[in-house]
């Protein structure tokens, strides 16, 4: 009995080691970013600001371009997450319910897509987006990530189609619902959960990337957030109190999507590995 | 096979050809988007990557075709060796670490044990941090002259040092910081795995007076290797592919310490546009990525009882 509860006070302690680990870095920038000027460059550093100030916080809402970059990445993952979904969906419905001739050869070659780096890609990506007038464009943005994320939906949503019994569909069909219409009031609704757990990966996705942004775009009204911070730095010198609070601006809505959507996200691996 | 003998027999009227035309035109109405992007976004970069770099190029202008010139040009440049290296040395470091540590904590989380969803909530936060913004937080928690960490660093060393500074130093650093960046999803799809391991194999594996480490290798182990072998093919191709932390934070260096193939192909294609030459490496990249693919995935198959 002793063993065990040391055993259980053991695994405890780890859990919280590593939750501090895992944390740790953004309580620093947190902390880095409400302190007052004379507190940044501090040498043993202050572990709290004292006093807390929202100072840089202001300067950075105020001052630099961190607000259009923010607007551009809302629109434009908002946009991606739209626009990935409603295709992903429907091909993963089509793949799932229907047996036609190339199926398993269309399943292994959207896999393969997702073997292709796309550092190699970039290049080509971005003559594409000169030769058809959709560079440094929001909608050029928005086709290369929708793209992107359509392959790992259509596995993830596929199963998960796979998993709405037939039988309903075929009860609304019979009742004189469209084929259509069953789809978009109740199969779509029962995938609900891998819905949601697609969402929280396309998001983290466009709301994160560096190098499609860095690549299609070239203007402040159309750059997304990370090039944005990466800027920051050559745009305003180093200002550490600064960088760190546009950083814990950048960071928040991901942070609050993922906290509301994250059961889902476990509950769609856990529906992905039971199937193997 | 699509639709069973009542649906159709409640639609009625249909002659049979219109039935299957009905029949094959959804499918294709719901397929055609997304094949069209993926084939836009995806399959026609790639060939046009696979022309680029048999032709010469002069800034983003596409010249003569130069045959298998621009791959000779890099086997025989000693950068690309030292970066392959690199990139080996990231990506096998990264992997050794990350592999335990994730498959360790998905165990202590997947015990009874108070705060349980807290705990996975917490560990998992790291997965929401962009490359960008992890790069930007560790170098300034390291940075030489004020970072938190380089002072915590001093009181146990009893000097200060600057991680980032030295060649080896920094490839350490980088595949620490890369190991906090992405051990989340592997412990996420390590717990996934581990809910669907029967209770009962537990209790058999204890009565038989299995050992914990026993019930590990006899229990567990066998019915998380599908999953450990996912990912690590995940994680290797994350590893290999990986630009953006590493630009970030040290561009490459110092002295091309922590320069990767696939820093390489960022840099020859946007910094010194010599997107011929990028796009063959980029190339080879694939080629590496595919091969490694194949590798694991004959494993899987291989494994499968």
């Amino acid at each position: 009995m002793r063993r065990r509860s040391a055993a259980k006070f053991a695994s405890v302690a780890v859990l919280l080691a590593a939750s501090l680990l895992a944390v740790g870095p953004a309580l620093w920038c947190l902390s880095t970013a409400l302190k007052p000027a004379g507190q940044l460059l501090a040498y043993p550093p202050n572990w709290l600001p004292h006093p807390p100030t929202l100072e840089s916080i202001r300067q950075v809402l105020e001052q630099s371009a961190l607000p259009i970059y923010f607007r551009n990445s809302l629109i434009v993952t908002g946009l991606s997450l739209l626009i990935s979904l409603a295709i992903g969906t429907h091909a993963a419905y089509a793949i799932a319910r229907h047996r036609f001739p190339g199926r398993s050869a269309l399943l292994v070659a959207l896999l393969a897509t997702s073997m292709i780096p796309g550092i190699a890609i970039l290049v080509p990506l971005y003559h594409l987006s000169v030769m058809s007038g959709l560079y440094n464009s929001f909608t050029g943005q928005v086709i290369v990530y929708s793209a992107w994320n359509v392959p790992i939906l259509i596995w993830l949503l596929k199963g998960f189609f796979e998993s709405v019994p037939r039988d309903i569909e075929e009860a609304a069909w019979i009742d004189g619902c469209s084929r259509l219409r069953a789809f978009y009031t109740i199969t779509l609704r029962m995938a609900r959960p891998g819905i949601l757990s697609g969402a929280i990966m396309v998001i983290v996705f466009v709301w994160n990337d560096f190098l499609i942004t860095f690549t299609l775009t070239i203007s402040d009204s159309r750059r997304l957030l990370s090039v944005g911070l990466y800027t920051y730095i050559s745009n305003y010198g180093i200002q550490w109190g600064q960088l760190m609070a546009a950083t814990l601006i950048a960071l928040a809505p991901v942070v609050v999507a993922f906290f509301l959507l994250q059961r889902h996200l476990v509950e769609g691996l856990m529906a992905g590995a039971v199937k193997g | 096979m699509n639709s069973g003998a009542a649906p159709a027999a409640a639609r009625g009227g249909l002659r049979p050809r219109a039935r299957k035309w009905r029949n094959a035109a959804l499918p294709a109405a719901f397929l055609l988007p997304a094949v069209a992007f993926v084939a836009v976004v995806s399959i026609y970069p790639i060939f046009d990557a696979v022309s680029l770099s048999v032709h010469a190029t002069s800034y983003a202008q596409v010249g003569a075709f130069i045959g298998l010139r621009n791959y000779v040009a890099l086997a025989f440049d000693p950068g690309i060796w030292r970066d392959g290296r690199n990139s080996l040395i990231y990506t096998a470091f990264s992997l050794a670490l990350v592999l335990p540590y994730s498959m360790g904590l998905a165990i202590l989380l997947n015990r009874p044990i108070p705060g349980r969803g807290l705990f996975r909530t917490l560990i998992i936060m790291p997965w929401v941090t962009s490359q960008t913004i992890t790069a930007l937080v560790w170098g300034w928690l390291l940075n030489g002259d004020y970072g938190a960490l380089t002072y915590l660093l001093q009181l146990l060393a009893g000097h200060r040092i600057a991680v980032l500074a030295s060649p080896a130093g920094a490839m350490a650093t980088l595949i620490g910081i890369n190991v906090w960046a992405s051990y989340p999803l592997a412990t996420l799809l390590f717990l996934a795995a581990l809910q669907t391991v029967p209770k009962e194999l537990y209790e058999a594996a204890s009565v038989d007076g299995a050992s914990r480490w026993g019930s590990f290798a006899h229990v567990t182990a066998p019915m998380i290797r599908p999953t450990a072998l996912v990912v690590i093919i995940q994680l290797t191709l994350l590893y290999l592919n990986m630009v953006t932390l590493i630009y970030v934070l040290t561009g490459g260096g110092p002295l091309n310490g922590t320069e990767t193939l696939a820093v390489t192909v960022l840099k020859m294609s946007f910094q010194n546009w010599e997107i011929g030459k990028g796009a063959a490496l980029g190339m080879v990249l694939t080629a590496i990525n595919v091969l490694f693919s194949l590798v694991y995935m004959r494993a899987l198959r291989g494994g499968e009882p």
